[in-house]
């Protein structure tokens, strides 16, 4: 993603050969060692009972409302920038691509799904239409309408022309909006939680978030793989998640010599090359995992059909690993640009929140320290998904083929680890 | 728990190790040449690596009156048809830099500084 002129413009070192490799292989060594070591009873997602509480200082509740408030009033600033100039220092592309969707991983990582708290169009329909529908949400819709509007993201963001101008933002949001609007109106709030694209996702990575508020109110320690493995399949799960890992891929694939001269070289134009290949990546992404499921649940003697959904959640981790790595230093500077460039959002010379004068911060940002993380990063996606689609794997298979059903999803995460690894390597 | 603490340290020395030493000292000035003409480049694009500190000067040729820019340096240089224009600067900062013609949106080459 290159986003405006300024710091932006900057984009992390391919890491070195040695660096993708070592993280390659302590993958390949740690995938093996799980399939003989691991437990062998499932122990995931049973609840939060036992769970330990935070300390009591930490146990505060502040009232929907507040948050909801804070949605709005936040929101309402950001749009002020759409009556700026149209130009590399309108904080509206900034915030959108790079505070916002970026930054809403590390928030959910640490806090929860905290999106459906802020998300402003929620509380559009809270306040016009309360908890009233016309119809009920109809159960296969699932996560479809999210899916749908995470590609029409990834596509804006990664190949849509004129992506970072006001009119094709402004054009974009609106849209969604009115479609987030409508499905609200129509089948209640509940519409938010699996068809908001921006909810979702904040939910996806939420649950990997050591906080967790118990059913009785009470905010708990847990397990990260708890959390995630409380996802449960519904249609369309598949799809979302693979659309996550696909589209970030792509982004590498689309910043390599080898595809820029490609399109360049090419009489088509460069956006329909883009989504072609956004669609390709995708579908790669997701023929793999279609044909690896498929053969666990054979050779695990699973029910048919099942393992695919079952197996989803254990993509997540090795998404948002790939994505924090991919996106950590463009969140770092072109964040902190775009909080300087907050203040000024008319260009008129105003400090409003008094960041104009910040310059961008990056002293320890060495390339050696980047690759270092960026590998870590990955190499932990790999762990938790490892383990996560091993816990499963005891809950969908017999014991006796456990084992078996397993080695094709092993071999499936090694390959979009190790796939993930080469492309900050070589693109 | 200690086996992912473990394996972080595991990670953590290895890819340490992997990476390069301190920035070089100022070398020789990198000379690039790129022409344009009827939208395509020459070279085609690529990679182009250089030292942290190092002088870059980059002469571009365009058949057509555009403007070439590198991102993150955020230096440009107008282009008139057919006339060779100079975009020189110091790579002090790493990183991977699109350089780049605005009006038709071609890639010149990335410039890696390491």
């Amino acid at each position: 993603m290159l986003l405006a002129h300024g710091v932006g413009g900057r984009q992390d070192l391919p890491i070195p050969f040695s660096a993708a490799l070592a993280g390659a292989i302590i993958c390949l060594v740690v995938s093996f060692a799980a399939l003989g070591f691991l437990w062998r009873e499932p122990r995931l997602g049973l609840g939060l009972d036992d769970a330990r509480p935070l300390p009591r200082f930490l146990q505060w509740r502040v009232p929907a409302w507040v948050w909801r408030a804070v949605g709005l009033v936040v929101t309402a600033y950001f749009l002020i920038g759409f009556f700026g100039p149209d130009d590399a220092d309108n904080p509206t592309a900034g915030v959108v691509y790079v505070l916002f969707w970026v930054g809403l991983v590390p928030l959910s990582l640490v806090f929860g799904g905290v999106w459906r708290l802020f998300n402003p169009l929620r509380t559009v329909v809270l306040l016009v239409r309360g908890e009233r529908s016309v119809r009920p949400l109809p159960e296969r819709l699932g996560y479809w309408p999210a899916a749908a509007g995470l590609f029409a993201f990834v596509w804006l963001e990664l190949v849509a022309p004129g992506r970072v101008t006001l009119p094709v933002i402004g054009g974009w949001l609106g849209l969604y909006a009115l479609a987030m609007l409508a499905g609200g109106f129509v089948y209640g709030v509940r519409w938010f939680d699996k068809g908001d694209a921006f909810e979702v996702y904040s939910d996806l990575a939420g649950r990997l978030s050591p906080v967790a508020r118990r059913d009785d109110g009470v905010l708990v320690w847990r397990n990260p793989l708890d959390g995630m493995a409380g996802l449960r399949p519904a249609p369309g799960l598949v799809v979302l998640v693979i659309v996550l890992l696909g589209s970030t891929m792509y982004d590498s694939v689309s910043n390599a010599p080898v595809w820029v001269r490609f399109v360049q070289e090419n009489s088509l134009p460069s956006p329909v090359l883009g989504t072609a290949g956004l669609l390709f990546v995708i579908l790669l992404v997701l023929g793999a995992y279609l044909l690896a499921t498929r053969l666990a649940g054979r050779r695990g003697m699973g029910e048919q059909g099942r393992t695919s959904g079952e197996i989803a959640h254990s993509i997540v981790p090795i998404a948002v690993g790939y994505i924090v790595a991919h996106y950590f230093t463009l969140f770092l500077y072109e964040g902190q640009r775009t909080l300087a460039l907050l203040s000024d959002p008319l260009m008129t010379g105003a400090n409003w929140l008094g960041t104009v004068g910040w310059t961008v911060q990056s002293a320890f940002l060495t390339p050696a320290a980047v690759a270092m993380l960026q590998v870590t990063l990955i190499v932990i996606g790999h762990v938790l998904g490892t383990a996560l689609a091993h816990d499963r794997a005891l809950v969908l298979f017999p014991r006796r083929t456990a084992v078996a059903g397993q080695v094709p999803l092993l071999v499936l995460m090694v390959v979009y680890t190790v796939t993930g690894l080469m492309l900050l390597f070589a693109a | 728990m200690r086996h992912v603490a473990a394996l972080l340290v595991a990670v953590m020395a290895l890819t340490g190790c992997a990476t390069g030493g301190p920035a070089a000292a100022v070398g020789p000035i990198k000379e690039i040449t790129i022409s344009i003409s009827g939208k395509k480049v020459t070279p085609p694009p690529g990679r182009i690596e250089v030292r942290l500190n190092q002088g870059v000067k980059i002469t571009v040729t365009s058949d057509v009156a555009d403007e070439a820019h590198v991102h993150g340096y955020d230096k440009a240089a107008t282009l008139l048809p057919n006339h060779p224009s100079v975009i020189s600067f110091l790579a002090d900062t790493t990183g991977l830099f699109e350089v780049e013609t605005h009006d038709q949106d071609l890639q010149l080459f990335q410039l890696v500084v390491s």
